[in-house]
Order: structure tokens, then sequence, then C-alpha cells
């Protein structure tokens, strides 16, 4: 006697009678894939600079803070928004550029560092895979450069370095930039808020409340 | 260009005034209208109650009645949504073959007043006259249904001395909803009190819209509160000129 | 500290009064009915704006709308390729077919966690199963981390928004709740200085609890990834800081592609709260070694979906994105809020959706709590024609009576008989009108108007007066003025 049907089993064949009876004979799914809809706006239409302008005034909409910089003046420029900052230690990712670890600063660098000394650090500074100009979003990738996911969400005080040439205009254009999707993905289109109480905006309820982008000009 | 009138069971009832309008408002722009005596409801208050069986049977009276007219007009956005959007489904429920047939070969022969005056007959002046602050309530039919965009703002910016008073949240509900307005009274008050305010507060004398439903139902309340305006059918209003002017006036 | 989660009586299907009734406390709270005015009209300028300014936002709802019809359609083919790619990552899926063995499950993965506390970030579909109360009874403290579902936790209330559940409490509620559960005497009512108490609360919860319970807004089936959209944050501390994670999904919120987020993502933060993308969405395939929960688990819920997807008009139910963009337009929802719907699934949606979970069988009032206005269509990212499916369900709910011996007890159910019977002839129809105008004459005052009626027309005359009926119909006037002879040719031809 065979065994009796697991739950999987049952719901998969209560799907499958569902669908199948409604579809007509001869569908194929792939082909009705291939066939939907796509007549949204999928590539940008502004100027590499008009994109990079837009992406700045969005970040900035949302209350982050964004400074522009030549690709020589990376290192420089990461190390005068640290001492602007006021804060002293600072988690890195473990690939990050060794140059761009500024002297003068008490640097932990994640490899293999315990959550309670993540929670102890005041800042992170870390690259980033894309921004879409479009709604401000900078979507980490969380490769050796932009750390792991709890790196980015413990400590208060979050610089990211973003090129020119990782900047999209659209959404769409964001995931051509993905050829293959990614395991782990973070899109970060503000600072942590809520509206939850009487719809007033608040800031910063878990997530760093400070984000900082160092736009760099390079060659798009 | 012959129309053939759909009064519409509450219309003939309740607001015979509408259609005394709508016949002289057509006949003087030259349509030869008549009227078949067998007709009686689209169907709408029992489909949209959940009588589908019920809702069947009159919508088969209403297609088989008008098969051979030229056009039928309708002074009921409602009922016309009711006649395109829900007959199909209906028909494809519980018709057969020749009368699914029957009914595309009609629904394209059905307009509501102002599709007609718009479309099919191409005028937006109808030579009327009607001197007075007047606000329009968009119905949620015409307005999403029917999707009649601005052909009612057209047609009132033609009335001679007409005044149009700007009117907020045009597009939120009046609370009507057919037996809504009873299985949910209280609810559909509460609607009501929220667009009364909104009308109210235009400081227009007249009230008017494509349905009578929801005229019924704002006018009701605002009789009961001595609101001190008044709701008349756009249909009176354009059959309303310098010589006669309309029936609700008297 | 334990909270207790109550059982939530006000928004069980079982227990819930039938709409109009559930709805009257509400319209009578001025205070209830101004808090969600302004929630909803903030949230509706913001969106409206948003959406104006997307010139291809119709062309997005076509192809959000096909999207999930497509993998409704194929459902059964996504949902074991979900499966496949999500354990190959290292995640294990389980299946529910009903809440009940949802809860069981769940619970069995608590007891080999050996679990005695969970942190949850806010997922209706835990909700929709009861899962907190039975955690609960099992010995295990439920800490919920979304503001609005803390707020409702401490407070011992409900949901009333999907997006915005708290929307109906203010501030000087809140401040009483927190200062009474949280021991702060001095907070004051300024939203920020709540936030911050919420913050500091929950911050020890995340860095300390190592099993998390949350929810997904999608299912990626071609990598086997699950997305989480969230504004706050405490979605993120759930998703990377505790040792297992459990999340639990109806099996209709799988989407067939990474890429197809390009499209769901851009109409999901501008119908439910206005913005062009929210703070935080997170994206994560089964365990990725070093980052994150190391024990994954994906409980897929049946729960009667499987049935709503064999209905052809009842199926676009399921492609519902829970935006809650529909109880935003809705001027209902305006008037009543969502508890008087009796689910955790409110509004347009709520009315559409919890009768058929329940399988007909309770909320039967709510298909009729609706004007048929159609602006829930109007708005919904995701095509769905609630008008259409709300008219089938109170076909299958008046269907349901019809088998009843005493339904012609119901003065509704009897008129709608009488007046069907009448509208089949135009002589009755006649008759008809002719009687109704002798009957109503001795409820029509002086003034030619009808200020009250006995029985069902009460309901009519409570708060709206009645012109009492012409003298003359449409079709008398008609046939006076046409010449018989006249008529008759005509009707010859």
């Amino acid at each position: 006697m065979s065994a009796p049907p697991t739950s999987r089993q049952r719901i998969l064949d209560r799907v499958r009678l569902a669908t199948h009876a409604l579809a007509d004979p001869g569908y194929n799914s792939e082909t009705a894939y291939a066939a939907l809809p796509c007549t949204f706006i999928v590539r940008g239409q502004l100027t590499a600079d008009a994109r990079i302008h837009l992406m700045i005034e969005r970040l900035r909409e949302y209350g982050a803070e964004v400074v522009e910089c030549s690709p020589e003046d990376v290192a420089a420029s990461i190390a005068a928004q640290l001492a602007a900052s006021g804060k002293h230690t600072f988690a890195a990712p473990p690939g990050l550029a060794a140059e761009w670890l500024a002297g003068g600063f008490n640097w932990k660098v994640d490899d293999g560092l315990r959550i309670e000394e993540i929670e102890a650090v005041e800042g992170v500074v870390t690259a980033a895979f894309c921004g879409v100009a479009d709604s401000g979003t900078i979507a980490l990738h969380h490769s050796l450069t932009e750390g792991r996911r709890v790196l980015t969400l413990l400590p208060d005080w979050h610089l990211c370095i973003l090129r020119a040439s990782q900047v999209v205009e659209t959404l769409p254009e964001y995931f051509e930039r993905c050829q293959v999707p990614p395991n782990l993905v973070t899109w970060i289109s503000g600072p942590s808020a809520t509206a939850d109480i009487e719809m007033t905006r608040i800031k910063g309820v878990h997530g760093p409340r400070f984000l900082h982008v160092i736009l760099v000009r390079d060659p798009v | 260009m012959r129309a053939s009138l759909f009064i519409t069971c509450y219309n003939d009832t309740l607001f015979p005034e509408t259609g005394r309008a709508v016949v002289r408002l057509l006949e003087h722009l030259g349509v030869e209208i008549d009227f078949r005596p067998q007709q009686t409801c689209c169907g709408q208050m029992h489909a949209n109650t959940g009588f589908r069986g019920e809702a069947y049977s009159q919508a088969k009276r209403f297609v088989r009645l008008y098969q051979d007219a030229e056009t039928v007009v309708i002074p009921s956005s409602s009922c016309v949504a009711m006649i395109r959007d829900q007959y199909p489904g209906l028909f494809e429920e519980l018709g057969n073959e020749t009368l699914r047939k029957e009914l595309a070969a009609l629904l394209p022969r059905v307009f509501e007043l102002s599709e007609f005056l718009v479309d099919r007959l191409g005028v937006e002046d109808v030579g009327a006259s009607f001197p007075h602050r007047v606000v329009y309530h968009a119905s949620c039919h015409g307005l999403r249904a029917l999707d009649l965009g601005d052909r009612p703002y057209r047609l009132l910016a033609k009335v001679r001395g007409l005044s149009l008073s700007p009117l907020a949240n045009t597009d939120r509900c009046c609370g009507f909803g057919g037996t809504f307005s009873v299985k949910n009274a209280e609810v559909s008050s509460a609607m009501l009190g929220v667009k009364l305010q909104d009308i109210v507060e235009t400081g227009a004398e007249y009230c008017t819209a494509l349905d009578n439903s929801c005229l019924m139902h704002l006018g009701g309340a605002m009789h009961r509160q001595y609101a001190g305006m008044k709701t008349i059918h756009l249909a009176e209003i354009l059959a309303s000129t310098d010589a006669s002017s309309a029936e609700a006036l008297a | 500290m334990s909270q207790t989660a109550a059982a939530h009586p006000q928004l069980d299907p079982l227990l819930a009064l039938p709409f109009p009734q559930a709805a009257l406390p509400v319209l009578r709270n001025p205070q209830l009915r101004k808090n969600v005015a302004h929630a909803i009209d903030v949230i509706q300028a913001k969106r409206g704006k948003l959406v104006e300014e997307k010139t291809d936002w119709q062309q997005l709802r076509q192809a959000a709308s096909a999207i999930r019809a497509h993998a409704l359609d194929n459902l059964a083919y996504y949902l074991e390729q979900f499966e496949t790619r999500c354990s190959a990552a290292g995640g294990t899926v389980h299946w529910a077919g009903d809440a009940a063995e949802a809860r069981q499950i769940v619970l069995n993965l608590l007891r080999e966690e050996n679990a005695t506390e969970v942190i949850k970030i806010k997922t209706m579909t835990s909700a929709e199963i009861q899962l907190n109360p039975s955690l609960e009874a099992a010995g295990i403290s439920v800490f919920e981390t979304d503001l609005a579902e803390l707020i409702l936790q401490l407070g011992n209330d409900e949901p009333s928004h999907i997006v915005v559940p708290a929307l109906h409490v203010n501030r000087s509620q809140v401040r009483e709740i927190f200062a009474r559960r949280m021991g702060l005497e001095n907070l004051s009512d300024d939203p920020e200085a709540l936030t911050a108490a919420a913050r500091t609360y929950l911050r020890q919860k995340f860095l300390t609890v190592p099993t998390a319970i949350g929810g997904a807004n999608f299912l990626i089936a071609e990598t086997g990834s699950v997305a989480v959209v969230e504004s706050e944050g405490n979605g993120r501390m759930c998703l990377t800081l505790p040792r297992t994670l459990i999340t639990l999904a109806g099996i209709e919120k799988v989407l067939p592609r990474f890429q197809n987020l390009e499209v769901m993502l851009q109409v999901l933060a501008r119908s439910a709260t206005g913005e062009r993308m929210n703070p935080y969405t997170s994206l994560w395939t089964g365990v990725t070694p070093g980052d994150g929960p190391q024990r994954f688990h994906v409980v897929l819920l049946d729960n009667q979906r499987s049935s709503i997807l064999s209905r052809p008009i009842e199926r676009q139910t399921l492609k519902c994105i829970r935006c809650a963009a529909c109880m935003n337009a809705c001027p209902v929802y305006r008037q009543t809020g969502g508890h008087a719907y009796g689910s955790v699934y409110p509004g347009p949606i709520g009315a559409i959706l919890t009768p058929q979970l329940m399988r007909m069988q309770h909320s039967q009032s709510l298909p009729y709590a609706s004007s048929l206005c159609g602006a829930c269509y109007e708005v919904c990212p995701v095509k769905i024609n609630i008008p259409e499916v709300l008219i089938d369900l109170r076909a299958q709910v008046t269907d349901q009576e019809r088998g009843r011996f005493n339904r012609f007890l119901d003065p509704m159910y009897l008129g709608m008989k009488i007046a069907n019977f009448l509208f089949a002839s135009a002589w009755r129809f006649r008759a008809a009108q002719r009687l109704g105008r002798i009957g109503l004459w001795f409820f029509t005052a002086g003034d030619g108007w009808i200020h009250s009626l006995p029985g069902i027309g009460a309901k009519w005359t409570q708060t709206r007066d009645l012109r009492g009926l012409p003298s003359q119909t449409f079709r008398n006037w008609w046939a006076a003025r046409t010449p018989v002879g006249v008529e008759l040719k005509r009707q010859a031809k």
C-alpha cells in the first residue's frame, strides 16, 4: 500500500486541476511568458550628466548627504567625510580598497567581526553595485567591497561610494545590469522611516539614520 | 435618425419629467423617437444584488425587444453600464449562440444620452437656456464604466446663462449604490453626508447628473435637510429653452 | 517580558458581526473617522502626484497584471521551480494545506529550535492563520517588531489597514500604550519620541532573539529567492541577525523571474505608500554562508487559494500584491475603517478575499459592503476587477439563500422575486406602478414628499425624503400623446 499523499502532493494536484481546467488546449507557458506585454519605459532618456544630477537630487530629497569628487580624489574625499562626521570607529568590508581606509580613524575590517563589535562601531564605509536615478535607489549586492548585510544595518552612519558609471536612470536598466540574478540584494531608497503614528514621517527607526554618498565622477 | 427610448424602470415611475425632457430635446434635434411599451427593466438591480438568473431573463427581454432598433437611447448611465459590461457575461453563461449574436449586434447601437448627443448626433450646443448656477455630479458608472469624460461638461458649457460651479472630489461616490442604499443604509448615509458637504459648499442652485438614481439619493437628503438646493437631470437642463423652461422650475 | 497576544474576535470571520452592524460603532466615532480620513488623504495625495509623474503608469499596470496572471496560470510549475531552487540554495520548503497545518509546521520548527521567543516581521499571512495566539498558547513569546504591529500588540488592539495597520490610533493613544507597557512615565506624545522609545525597546530583541518569523512580498521561482519590501528596517533586522528564519507565504506570491521585480517594485511602492521606492527592499536566496540566518525555512500556504484559483472570475483575487491602494481609494472604507470588515484583510480586497478564504460559509455580508463605484479597480496596480468579483460573490451568496426554506421571510429576497415577476410583463409592471402610486399616497405628505416609510423602506427614509410618485408615469404620458392609430402602425412595422 502506497503512502498517503503528502500536503505537497495534494496542494500541487489541486493547483494543477484548477489551472488545467481553465487553460486553452495547446497552451504553452514559455510562449505565454514571452508574449507578456512590455510597453512600459525600459530605456532612460536622460544624458549622462542629467542622470547623475537626478540621482543626486533624489538622494538629497530623502535626506542623504551627497558630495561629488573626481576619480583621483576618492580617498581624500572619504577622509574629509569621515573627519566631518565627528566619529572615530568605522567598519569596512574586507574587500574595500586599502587606500580608502583613511588614517587617523579606528578601523574594524570585517573579517569575521562579532555582532557586538559591529554594534559598537559608529559608522561604516562601503562601495555599491548600482544606483537608480529615478528613485534615488542604491543597490547593494553584498560583495566583498559592499560587505555582508549586517554591516550596513547596525551602524548609525553609512558612507557609500557610488561611481557615476554605476548609475542608471530606470529600474529596468538596473535589472539589465544584473547579468545573473544576485543571491543577496538590499535596495536602499531612503533612511529607515515610518509613518505609522498619525502618518507623520519619522526617520531612522532601525537601520542607519545617516546616509552619505560620495559620487565619483568617473567616465560613464 | 431614429432612436428608441429606453426610459428605465425608475425614471418611468419616479421621474417621468426626465423622459419628457429627453423626448422634447431629441425631437427638437430632429430625431424620430419611438417608445416600445413592452419595456420594463434592464436587470441591473437584480444582477448587482446577486439574482443572476432573474437579471438574465430581464436582459433577454431587453435584447429581443430592441433587436431591430436603429439606436437605443437611455437617460441613465448605470443602466447602459449594466448592458455593456454585464450582459455579455450573463449571455455567455446562461444564453445560447443566437442570443449572443443578437446582443453583440445590439451593443454598438445602445447609447447613454450624452454619448448619443455628442458622439452620434455630433452636437454640443442643443440650443438650451438655463440661467442658473449648477453643479455637475459625475456618477460612478458614467465616470468609470462608460468613461464619459468631458461629454457632459461640453454639453453644459453650451447652455446659455448656465454657470457651472466646480465641485471638489468629483470622483467620490455619493453612496447610493442601488440596493446598497438600503442594505448598508448607515454607511450609505455617511457617504452621502460627505458628498453633500462638497456639493452644498458650491453654493449652486441646482445639482445635476446623468443618473436620477444618484439624484434621488442626493435630492432626498437635500430636501430632508432644507439644503436649499434642488436636483435636476441633465436632460431637463438641455431641454430647457427660453420658451419652455424646465418643468422642475414650475 | 512576554506580551500576551489576545485572540482577535473582532477580526475573526467566524465571530465578526455582519458589516452593516460592525460599521455602526465606527460611524458614530468622529475621532476614528477623522484618523482614517487623514491617513487616507496623505497617501492618496502622494500616490496621485507620483502616478501623474509616471508617464508609463498604465503600461506598468498592464504588465504587472499580466505577470501576476501568468504566474497564476502556471502556478504549479513555478511553485515547483521555486522549491527546487530554494532547496538547492540551502532553504527548506514546507507545504501547508490549511491554517491549522501551517501553525503546526511553524510550531514544530520552533520546537526543533527549542525557541522560547520569536521576533516577527509584519505578515498578514500570519494574522490570517492566527499564528500568534497558537504560539503563545505553546509557551512561546512573540515580539512584533513592526512599529504599528508593536502598537497594536502592546495595546491589545487589531489592525485596521493592510499597510498602515495602526492608522486608527492617534499619538496620545500611542503614548499611553508605550508609557504603560514600556514603563516610560515621562514619555511625550511627540512621534519622534515615541519612535525612539520603540527603537530602544526593540534593539535588544533584534540582537538577542535567535529565531524570526516573517512573510514574503514575492517569491522568485527562477532563483528560489524571497523579497521583502519595508520602510522601517525591522525587516532587515529580522532577516539578517537571527540564526533561524521562517518565512510564511501564500502560494500565490510567486513571480516567474527576478526581472519581474522591475515592474512589481515600481507599482507597489507608488500604490502602497505613495513613494517612488520604499526605503528598504531585501532579497535573499536560501542560505548564504557567513551572512544572515543559517537555517532558513519557507512555509508555503494554500488555505483555499487553490480553490479560488479554480474559479474563472474569482481567480484574479490572487493577483493581489497587498498594496492597499484599493482601500485608500474606497469611499466605503473611508467611512468605516478596517475593523468593520471583521477580517485581517479589510477594504475592497478583503471584501472579496475573506469570504472566499472562508469557503463562502462566513463573511457573506462583505461582498455587499460596496456601492460598486469602481474606484478600487481604477487604482489597483494589478488590475483586479474587484466590482466584477463582488457581483459574482453576491450571486453565490444569493444562490445559497435560494436553498433555504425560510428565504421568503427575508424582505430583500421576497422583494427581488416579486420585482422580477413584475418586470417580466409590461402589463404587470404597469399594474404595479398603479398599485405603488396608490399605496405610497398614504405616506405622501402635503408637500408632495414622503418622509417616513415602514419596513425596509425605513432604511431609506431614516436619512432621506422620497418624492411622492407622480400622478402620470412616462409611459402613460407617451400613450396619451401618441394617437393610437399611429402607435399601432409603428408597432406593426
